[in-house]
């Protein structure tokens, strides 16, 4: 039992990177990738472009976010005494973790609900300074966690590691904005860049694997768990599911996509 | 203030502002659905609208909800990891059955309705926000039955140092969890109409071109807080009639006896005026009518949120000096080598970031309400005409 919540631990922690890589990503180049179409030659302003580039990945967004609101959830119910010291051990780097995620969403939720451009500037601004906060403090914990929750993550190692992350979350939201704006294309390099996404994530779980496993919590409770999340599990593949489905950019054209983005 | 004050004081600040907004998220999702289905049944047009415009408030409200709940779910174990290595075993249990069966598909529903309008078929964008409302009460029946086990430690017995789960079924049948969730339900109704009556009441008094509009939703209003505020007031009292059993201290303390105190009064004070006043005025529409009384409505707004906080610091500032209530002290479950510096630079960061995100969503609550629903961002149609095809501020 033990075996297979460490399996939904590595697929929530893994599946989070590969996903919500590109949502970071694309936040970090949205300045970059916003002025390289205006280079480009495509029409309108730059902030159109980073409105477009925004509203490419909006509906993917809360999907993909909610990946490591579940990674928390097992990881408090699957392996509570690793929950503790795992959290307590990288305080200041969660509390950074957790304001970036805030204000990276704070951006994408209120940028667009005044008009005028100063303010959905000021809030891609916000959007952008966040995306990177969650690239660095991810490669910083990632790099901590491997080794054993230093009293110091901020190092030369931490730096390494937000340098990595941040490199392949870039590069998985270049590949993702290529995919999803037109002209569409290049589905087989938004997997590569997602496996690269999910790879600095599944190396630091593979280190640590034995450590998580003798931290489960006992079988009644890992049973109950089980009992009660693996009848929901298709529910929650098929949500998934539905959501490419449904914001493919094969989808995406004609009447649909003249639909305003609500981010 | 010591080290254990402040980290206390984090969880009240981050706790009570994500509740404002969860409870409203509670009342206004089933009313949104409601409206939305009125829609897909008689096709009028007027229900479209409602949709949309009392459904972006419900959005704008829900950001907050989700920033709060984050800082929320990691606080257990930046702070307290004392309460998941003593008892993870069992409260983690409903803890982790919120997250990954109701709200991860909560989030997933929400993007599919906010970015699905005008893309999906009807029918399954209808689908969406009953989804999304039945996992929202999901969620919150997880974690009431979490914060329930706190109050009252069921299902569980002590080995080894440690809780371990003997009866899940328990946990689900704990009197603090079966009375405490209709109350905290019917609270959010209670709130959710309160924000209805009194944007309505505005438009009203102001006399806008939203008339019919806003007639129509305070009488939702109206219905609708009669509902909740008759479910919360019931469930409230039933409380009583086990709680001097369980937690025989619980309202001596100062503070969790005037909270108890200002709780009721509000509550009941109020619960009266809807079920006395408002709802027999709804007769021939005699409140929508009485433009002397909307100022008062909308002032009345706050009310059912004040009684929230107040019923939150009475239940867990009564469950002092218990994390556990007889088993796990506050002081024993703090995060051991936390430190004075670390818990004021996270509560720092969290209360300004989130004070300050909380004060900007409600400016942007109060200006959707002031712009009426002709000009609801949510659920907003292709513009005609394949001249505008082209521009870039659009979706894809």
């Amino acid at each position: 039992m033990e075996i297979i919540w460490l399996a939904v631990l590595a697929v929530l922690l893994v599946g989070y990177f590969a996903l919500e890589g590109f949502d970071i990503g694309l936040g970090m180049m949205l300045p970059a990738l916003a002025r390289a179409r205006e280079r480009a030659g495509e029409p309108g302003t730059r902030q159109d472009h980073r409105d477009l580039l925004v509203a490419g990945m909006a509906p993917f967004v809360l999907a993909n976010e909610v990946w490591l609101v579940a990674l928390a959830g097992t990881l408090v119910g699957a392996f509570p005494a690793l929950e503790g010291p795992l959290l307590g051990g990288l305080y200041p780097l969660v509390v950074a973790l957790l304001v970036a995620w805030i204000l990276r969403d704070a951006g994408l939720w209120f940028r667009r609900r005044i008009d005028g451009p100063g303010w959905r500037a000021c809030w891609d601004a916000v959007l952008c300074a966040g995306s990177w906060g969650l690239a660095l403090t991810w490669g910083a914990i990632l790099a901590a966690v491997v080794r054993g929750l230093p009293a110091q993550p901020f190092d030369l190692a931490g730096l390494l590691g937000g340098a990595v992350v941040a490199a392949v979350f870039t590069l998985h939201g270049r590949a993702f904005a290529a995919w999803r704006l037109p002209p569409a294309g290049g589905a087989s390099r938004l997997l590569l860049t997602g496996v690269l996404a999910g790879l600095p994530a599944a190396a630091s779980l593979a280190v640590t694997a034995g450590h998580v496993l003798g931290h489960a919590a006992s079988p009644a409770t890992l049973n109950v768990l089980g009992f009660i999340a693996l009848p929901v599990t298709p529910i929650l593949v098929a949500a998934q599911v539905w959501v490419w489905r449904t914001f493919r950019p094969a989808r995406s054209t004609g009447a649909a996509a003249r639909v305003p983005s609500f981010f | 203030m010591n080290v254990l004050d402040l980290a206390r004081l984090q969880f009240a600040v981050t706790g009570s502002l994500h509740f404002l907004f969860v409870v409203l998220t509670l009342g206004l999702a089933p009313l949104v659905a409601i409206m939305q289905t009125r829609h897909a049944i008689t096709g009028r047009p007027i229900f479209a609208r409602m949709t949309r415009f009392w459904g972006q408030i419900y959005v704008i409200n829900y950001a907050l909800g989700i920033f709060t709940g984050l800082v929320m779910e990691f606080q257990f174990g930046l702070s307290w990891s004392g309460l998941t290595h003593y008892a993870g075993d069992v409260f983690g249990a409903p803890l982790a059955i919120e997250t990954l069966v109701a709200f991860f598909l909560e989030s997933t529903f929400l993007g599919l309705w906010i970015f699905g309008w005008n893309r999906l078929p009807k029918g399954l964008h209808l689908a969406c926000i009953w989804l999304v409302t039945l996992t929202a009460y999901a969620s919150a029946f997880w974690i009431m039955a979490a914060n329930s086990f706190l109050q009252n430690p069921v299902g569980s017995v002590l080995r080894d140092g440690r809780l371990v789960l003997t009866d899940f079924g328990a946990l689900l049948t704990n009197p603090t969890f079966v009375m405490a969730l209709p109350h905290v339900l019917g609270a959010g109704m209670f709130a959710g109409s309160f924000v209805i009556i009194g944007a309505s009441a505005y438009h009203l008094f102001r006399r806008t071109a939203e008339q019919e509009f806003f007639r129509r939703s305070l009488r939702t209003g109206v219905v609708w807080a009669f509902i909740g505020s008759t479910l919360t007031i019931g469930f409230g009292y039933a409380q009583f009639g086990f709680i001097g059993a369980l937690q025989p201290h619980k309202f001596e303390g100062v503070l969790p006896g005037l909270a108890l105190g200002l709780m009721i009064t509000i509550g009941q004070l109020t619960q009266f005026a809807v079920m006395l006043v408002l709802l027999p005025l709804l007769i021939r529409d005699v409140l929508a009518r009485a433009r002397w009384l909307h100022p008062i409505l909308m002032l009345m707004t706050p009310l059912p949120f004040v009684a929230a906080i107040l019923g939150w610091l009475t239940r867990e500032v009564g469950r002092q000096p218990w994390l556990i209530y007889g088993r796990l002290g506050v002081a024993d479950a703090m995060t051991p080598g936390l430190t004075k510096g670390m818990v004021t630079l996270s509560f720092a960061a969290f209360a300004g970031v989130l004070g300050l995100l909380a004060l900007v969503d409600y400016l942007l609550i109060a200006r959707t309400v002031r712009r009426g629903p002709g000009q609801a961002d949510l659920g907003a149609p292709a513009p005609d005409g394949p001249g505008r095809a082209a521009a870039p501020a659009l979706s894809l």
